[in-house]
């Protein structure tokens, strides 16, 4: 599904990701752990294309093309599909209208029939279910006076809108409450299947409680520098990442 | 133009022989002012951002018999649901056989005008209100009596068309007396090269009255458009305008709202909405001359290509004027790097007991909003619209009228279509 190869990105001429090699196969879910500033979020805002971040060396294939030269939407419409860390607010632009313009460009890429208002108010009423979300955030503008945890919720409810083939989940652990988590792991986890793949970006460990990844890798200083299974996020959480900063 | 060309036509108009010795008597003293004061150059400090030089360098003549219509205008793009419509053509009312909504009365001749002293003495204060005295040949009196309820809006049609450059005054009186309401579009548009329009409207807002006014200017890319409004409040009066300007080459409005009683309320707003080398000038002035009242403005722009924006929204709040609640805020959206807006909110604050406030903003696209959107699987351009039409919309939603705002809705998402 993913391939990144000898991954090496700078922002703003500084040097962040050294050299990254990770293959996440089809339905596998990966998990990045590391410390602020260890490169997380750099490597997620480069597989979704985001402008600044400059690759230098090595490339990143999807479904076994390079999508260096692809624009955000492309990728998207491919099937990436980035939560973000902090969902920005879009004020006057209301959450029906984002999500039915977002599916709907999907579909069109697609040349499936685009949804109009009323089918797609159907659709999205079960996916505010799944995710625990009252119908009446469906009249607010996109993440406008959400809290931490209705914004990350929102962000859960584009993923099952989008149904994308690769999710990348940027620190969605951040800031949220153990219930909150709970709620979120359950829509990853109802999500995920033998076809889906997983890229989990993540701070602490406590979220990979309630979800499992296949594999995990440590990334330090723009590296990784160790691959395990989850057993690897245990013993991270009991030693911290000290130990393999050598 | 230069001031002989200005007599040229004031005399075509003066000689005309429907109009009375004491109607031409107060067009001369107008016309005497106009032509001492000069129309305004950008040393004047509210004509800093505007350059009128395309007035002084054209020339145009008033309206003849030959500028009436030949044919039925053909309105259909223009007609807003359930509006009942007036139209004056290249400056002249046309008579309908349309029966007239219940409860409005509408006078043609200038008389009326005359006998109100044209209004309002203080429209003397512009150069544009004073030539619009002296020239008008043709203008109408909306009359509401007490206590009636307008239920459906009077949309007026400004239309022009002619091979020739015209220069047309039309004048508009709106009188609502006591506890009447009722909606007035104004709409301009035409099918003309380069004319120049100097309408003005004088308003006046009895105890109770209310009134919504929409003012749609929607002219081809050469129209030079004056507009000058007046608008007077008396106690426990609400007026409501909103202006939306998707049209023309070179507008500049002229809005002065004065809050004469107690308990009014004067809620101003707008969207303009630019591109190539258009230029629009919001200018206002909303005086508080009494306490206890509220004003609002709050103006947006969109602004791509090289076109350029002005506002310039001043709130006087008088020495006796306490508890007055005054707000202004002026967003703009620049969509280009060659675009430019002039943003200027004042406050004049005399009084020692009131809730003033005022903001002003001006940017590009949040590029943070962008990617989100685009990391959606919307396209650059779709995602763009989106937020324009996020920034805008708020204002159009504030609409009470549903077809109003529909069709507002509409000539926005055309804008959006072909200049974003």
């Amino acid at each position: 599904m993913l391939q990144i190869k000898n991954l090496h990105v700078e922002v703003e001429g500084k040097k962040i990701l050294n050299g990254i090699d990770i293959h996440i196969k089809k339905g596998e879910m990966h998990a990045i752990m590391g410390l602020n500033g260890s490169g997380k979020s750099t490597l997620s805002n480069t597989i979704t294309g985001r402008e600044n971040y400059t690759v230098t060396q090595g490339d990143i294939l999807y479904k076994n093309e390079s999508i260096l030269e692809w624009s955000p939407e492309q990728r998207a419409l491919a099937g990436i599909f980035m939560s973000f860390q902090y969902p920005t607010v879009i004020s006057g632009v209301n959450m029906t209208y984002f999500l039915r313009a977002a599916v709907n460009s999907k579909r069109k890429d697609n040349n499936q029939k685009e949804y109009d208002a009323a089918s797609f108010l159907k659709l999205i009423k079960s996916k505010l279910e799944d995710v625990g979300m009252n119908p009446s955030y469906l009249k607010r503008s996109v993440n406008e006076g959400f809290s931490g945890g209705e914004k990350k919720r929102n962000e859960i409810l584009q993923l099952l809108c989008l149904e994308p083939d690769l999710a990348i989940m940027d620190e969605t652990d951040s800031g949220l409450d153990i219930d909150a988590i709970k709620t979120i792991s359950e829509g990853i986890n109802n999500y995920k299947d033998k076809s889906k793949s997983f890229l989990v970006i993540t701070h602490y460990q406590r979220l990979l409680k309630y979800i499992n990844p296949d594999i995990v890798h440590v990334l330090i200083d723009g590296q990784i520098v160790k691959t395990g299974t989850k057993d690897l996020a245990i013993e991270l959480e009991e030693k911290g990442y000290g130990w393999l900063e050598a | 133009m230069n001031m002989n060309d200005y007599h040229a036509e004031f005399e075509k108009i003066t000689s005309r022989p429907y109009f009375s010795d004491k109607i031409n008597g107060s067009r001369t003293k107008a016309f005497e002012k106009f032509i001492k004061s000069g129309i305004p150059n950008r040393k004047w400090e509210n004509w800093r951002h505007t350059d009128l030089s395309i007035i002084l360098k054209e020339k145009f003549r008033v309206p003849e018999k030959i500028d009436a219509p030949n044919n039925e205008i053909d309105l259909k793009d223009f007609k807003i649901e359930g509006a009942h419509t007036f139209v004056i053509y290249n400056g002249h009312y046309q008579e309908s056989s349309e029966p007239l909504p219940e409860g409005l009365k509408v006078l043609t001749n200038l008389e009326y005008l005359e006998r109100n002293n044209w209004g309002n003495n203080s429209i003397e204060k512009s150069p544009f209100d004073l030539l619009n005295t002296s020239l008008c040949d043709s203008g109408i009196s909306l009359v509401i009596d007490d206590n009636i309820e307008l239920h459906d809006p009077i949309q007026i049609v400004f239309f022009c068309s002619s091979n020739d450059q015209l220069m047309v005054s039309p004048r508009i009186n709106v009188d609502i007396n006591k506890s009447s309401s009722a909606t007035i579009i104004e709409h301009y548009i035409d099918q003309s090269e380069l004319f120049f329009q100097n309408t003005s409207m004088v308003i006046s807002l009895k105890d109770n009255a209310s009134l919504n006014h929409v003012c749609i200017q929607s002219n081809t890319d050469s129209a030079v458009n004056v507009s000058n409004l007046h608008v007077s409040q008396m106690k426990d009066s609400r007026y409501n305008f909103f202006q939306f300007i998707d049209g023309g080459g070179l507008s500049r409005s002229n809005i002065y709202t004065y809050l004469e009683n107690e308990n009014a309320e004067c809620f101003l707003s707008g969207i303009t909405l630019s591109n190539k080398k258009q230029h629009f000038d919001t200018n206002i002035i909303t005086d508080h001359i009494s306490p206890n009242c509220t004003s609002h403005q709050n103006f947006k722009s969109v602004l791509n290509g090289n076109s350029t924006g002005v506002f310039n929204g001043r709130t006087i709040v008088r020495e006796n004027s306490q508890k007055t609640d005054s707000r202004q805020s002026n967003k703009n959206l620049l969509l280009s790097e060659n675009a430019m807006m002039n943003s200027n909110p004042q406050l004049e604050i005399y009084a020692d007991d009131v809730k003033c406030a005022h903001g002003s903003t001006t940017g590009a696209l949040d590029e943070e909003a962008l990617f989100y959107l685009r990391s959606r699987g919307i396209d650059h351009k779709s995602a763009s619209s989106l937020l324009i039409r996020g920034f805008v919309s708020e204002l159009i939603d504030e609409l009470n009228n549903l077809d109003i705002k529909n069709y507002l809705f509409n000539r926005f998402d055309n804008w959006l279509k072909t200049n974003n």
